[in-house]
């Protein structure tokens, strides 16, 4: 899809709606089983929902990030890396408040003539004490020429 | 190991993934309401020249190095997870996630930084840095 270096940069400091999300014990019990790992003790949150959850939790599903940097299809979308910092565990049945930001866009053009948008965006959880529990740093490689 | 600088050059106990289960990228999917097809329809990916293979999800992958880390530190353990995607990681692949420990950050809290991996075969599929808190004395 073709989409302008502009609109690409006018996402930078795009803020994602905001709100507050709960794992449940059966998703996180079907998301470990899903690793392949054994069950976490004590109600802990599996550290790999530092996925999906800030980014459903920050008020957005990775379908509408999709609409946002306007990518479809097979091939269209990359992961470059994850930065994720965990200040205190994740724990079932707590509310965290999830709030973040687009913190990057480039556009990349290789030597061999590929082009692709850089897209990095934050998200940072909360406890109701207003506790910082953990925050993530997600880098998306947007393909727009292959 | 009491003293925490003999973990630095410590390679970690390493954790196997068998034969990556399909079924496991479709549940998954789910979870993260993903609608990626590259991760549950076989047909998506023929055009990208992977045959009908499906691709496992990024977060997956990181798992499988998550769990190696718990299973050696416990359950919380992981303090912050760097990670770099190499190559794309196919169900039925088996896989290995490894580390080993670069540096101690912090003697106080115990925290050292590992450099991690997945491995398939002799390829690096995945690469990164954890940091995490030692409180299991290492017998060797």
């Amino acid at each position: 899809m073709i989409v302008s270096e502009e609109e690409m940069l006018d996402l930078r400091g795009y803020k994602f709606p905001g709100g507050v999300r709960t794992v449940e014990h059966w998703e996180n019990w079907l998301l470990t089983d899903c690793t392949t790992g054994q069950q976490l003790p004590d109600n802990l949150v599996h550290p790999i929902a530092l996925f999906h959850v800030p980014i459903q939790g920050s008020g957005c599903s990775i379908s509408e990030l999709f609409s946002l940097v306007r990518v479809q299809g097979a091939g269209s979308v990359g992961l470059d890396g994850y930065d994720w910092e965990y200040f205190h565990p994740l724990k079932e049945d707590v509310p965290y408040l999830c709030e973040g930001e687009v913190i990057d866009v480039q556009r990349v053009k290789t030597d061999n003539g590929k082009i692709y948008d850089r897209f990095v965006f934050s998200i940072d959880l909360l406890n109701e004490s207003d506790l910082l529990i953990a925050r993530v740093t997600n880098h998306w490689r947007l393909w727009r020429k292959r | 190991m009491s003293d925490l600088s003999s973990y630095i050059g410590f390679d970690l106990p390493t954790l196997e993934v068998n034969l990556i289960d399909p079924q496991k990228m479709k549940t998954m999917a789910a979870l993260l309401r993903d609608p990626y097809p590259v991760h549950w329809d076989q047909n998506a990916n023929e055009s990208l020249g992977f045959g009908n293979r499906v691709i496992n999800q990024g977060p997956l992958n990181l798992s499988y190095i998550a769990n190696m880390l718990m299973e050696w530190q416990g359950p919380t353990c992981i303090k912050r997870l760097k990670a770099k995607f190499l190559k794309p990681v196919f169900d039925g692949e088996t896989v290995v996630a490894g580390g080993k420990v670069l540096d101690v950050l912090e003697e106080s809290s115990s925290r050292i930084l590992c450099q991690i991996w997945l491995s398939r075969g002799d390829e690096i599929v995945l690469t990164g840095e954890a940091e995490i808190i030692v409180t299991k004395e290492e017998t060797d």
